[in-house]
């Protein structure tokens, strides 16, 4: 590649380029401009957007902390840009819809005037599925789904390779470019395992939910067709951990990030079938399953599960939900999180709603009829217990 | 309702069962790194059985079907025959049986609920003994 090239690459003209290399920020420059040299440079006209001076760049590089800009070299170099009018065009979608498309696809609006040749064929998709009948809202929220769920996973990648690759090679000595070359040479080895990884999980996933709603058809109540188009009628789980900002302060973050640990993946090797974990924020779990019954039991038996503190609170409420972009939404929502938030450490707490469902297994005690915070009127709650045998 | 033709035939089940997961190379070493003794009763059929990790010279689990061993279960979980074989073709979920008092836990139940998840690549082996040796015991 010219330097040239390399110039409108990195985004700078041609005499800061040379520059950089006489000053001796572009460790891998050696006469050419290889996809490795173009990956620092980028990363260097980013710092000194970012204000950084040459000097605490050229220092940083030798320490070898800017060396996962070479892994920039791992990526297609799509240089050949559209306007986001033309792409549109390409695709046959109105620029209105391709800006929101490629904005929930993961390209910020500021970037999102001029779109790659990837980003083009991207759009052809959505509009290939658009065409066959797919309806526009569902498509929307789908691709905003698709798009917060790879930035997700992107995320721990970075996060992961630096906190266990880089991090690790910078303690041990190494030079900046040493760095470099393991980090680069480790990358191309597992990057290309990532999208067959991706797609296996998808595809298992998409057959568990793909049995779990044939089942749920089988199963619904005939006046669901009562409820608006978008909603459902879902029972919602909210647990967390009784006592979790007092053990942080008396134990310590790490030991209280282990027992947030411990205590989500106990709920999601527990979990029926029917139910899955929907988000997790601190060592809260919000939970939503399709049946009350089932999940209430595994509620009450989660709970024979603990011993020791922290112990698990458990709230659960049996209503309709608004579904939007993979998450539950509205009244019935909030109501299940006040709910666990009234219980206490090792008790499972209920709406009516749940107990008019109830299995014959267990025992419901009415506790109050409270106003829960942001509601006006009250809503009774029980306590859920195995029933004794007579 | 699936059940054992007999009581020998339930200990023959269970004991290639046990065989599976000693012998896996991954279920195994797992299980003997767990080190969690762990005693099983089975209340219709009225028989016990503790396992524990094999010792250095050892196989990765070693169990015997009685009360007389020289070791203390950790773990305690009593349960029909029936659900034990539901249990192991993946067909019944711990939290709800024992809501459903369908599995009675005692003991250390942290130490159980760490075991559940390296057990659960045995269900397949399990279901595909059962298809192939004991068929009327499919569920």
């Amino acid at each position: 590649m010219t330097l040239d090239q390399a110039a409108k690459r990195v985004g700078v003209v041609p005499a800061t380029l040379r520059r950089w290399v006489r000053q001796g920020v572009i460790p891998h420059y050696e006469g050419a401009w290889t996809p490795e040299a173009i990956g620092h440079a980028r990363v260097v006209a980013r710092m000194r957007d970012r204000g950084h001076s040459l000097q605490s760049i050229r220092e940083a590089t030798e320490q070898g902390r800017l060396a996962s800009g070479f892994l920039e070299a791992l990526f297609p170099s799509d240089v050949s840009r559209y306007t986001l009018k033309d792409a549109a065009r390409e695709a046959g979608l109105e620029p209105g819809l391709a800006l929101r498309l490629v904005t929930g696809l993961g390209v910020s609006p500021e970037q999102a005037t001029t779109v790659s040749e990837d980003d083009v064929q991207l759009l052809r998709y959505v509009a290939a599925v658009l065409a066959s009948g797919f309806p526009l809202d569902a498509v929307l929220q789908l691709t905003r789904v698709y798009g917060q769920a790879m930035a997700r996973v992107a995320d721990a990648e970075v996060r992961l390779f630096h906190l266990y690759v880089h991090e690790p090679l910078m303690r041990s000595g190494s030079s900046g470019t040493e760095i470099a070359e393991q980090m680069h040479a480790l990358s191309r080895e597992v990057l290309p395992l990532a999208a067959p990884v991706l797609d296996q999980v998808h595809q298992r996933y998409l057959q568990h939910f793909i049995e779990q709603d044939v089942v749920g058809h089988m199963e619904s109540d005939l006046d669901e067709s009562a409820i608006d188009l978008g909603r459902m009628r879902v029972a919602i789980a909210f647990a967390d951990l009784a006592g979790y900002t007092r053990l942080t302060e008396e134990e310590g973050e790490l030991t209280a990030v282990d027992a947030v640990e411990r205590f989500v993946e106990a709920v999601e090797i527990t979990l029926p079938e029917q139910a899955r974990v929907i988000k997790t924020i601190g060592d809260e779990v919000m939970i939503v399953g399709s049946d009350p019954a089932t999940l209430t039991a595994w509620a009450v038996g989660f709970q024979r599960l603990q011993s020791g503190r922290p112990l698990p609170r458990i709230g659960i409420h049996y209503g309709v939900a608004l579904y939007r972009d993979g998450d539950y939404f509205g009244r019935a929502v909030n109501i299940a999180s006040r709910v666990a938030a009234r219980s206490a450490g090792g008790e499972v707490l209920v709406t009516r709603s749940v107990v008019a469902y109830a299995d014959s297994h267990l025992e419901f005690e009415r506790i109050a009829e409270v106003k829960l915070k942001g509601f006006k009127e009250s809503t009774e709650i029980f306590i859920a217990r195995q029933r004794v045998p007579e | 309702m699936t059940d054992f033709q007999s009581e020998q035939e339930f200990r023959e089940v269970m004991d290639r069962t046990f065989s599976l997961m000693s012998e896996d190379p991954e279920i195994g070493p797992e299980l003997r790194d767990a080190d969690t003794p762990q005693r099983f009763e089975f209340t219709d059929l009225d028989l016990v059985v503790n396992i524990r990790a094999g010792g250095p010279d050892e196989e990765n689990l070693v169990w015997e079907w009685s009360d007389d061993v020289d070791w203390e279960p950790k773990v305690k979980m009593a349960m029909s025959s029936q659900t034990a074989n539901r249990y192991f073709q993946g067909k019944e979920n711990v939290a709800i049986a024992i809501a459903r008092r369908r599995i009675k836990a005692g003991g250390d139940v942290k130490a159980a609920l760490a075991i559940i998840p390296i057990t659960k690549p045995l269900f397949a082996h399990y279901r595909k003994m059962i298809a192939a040796d004991y068929p009327h015991l499919e569920v």
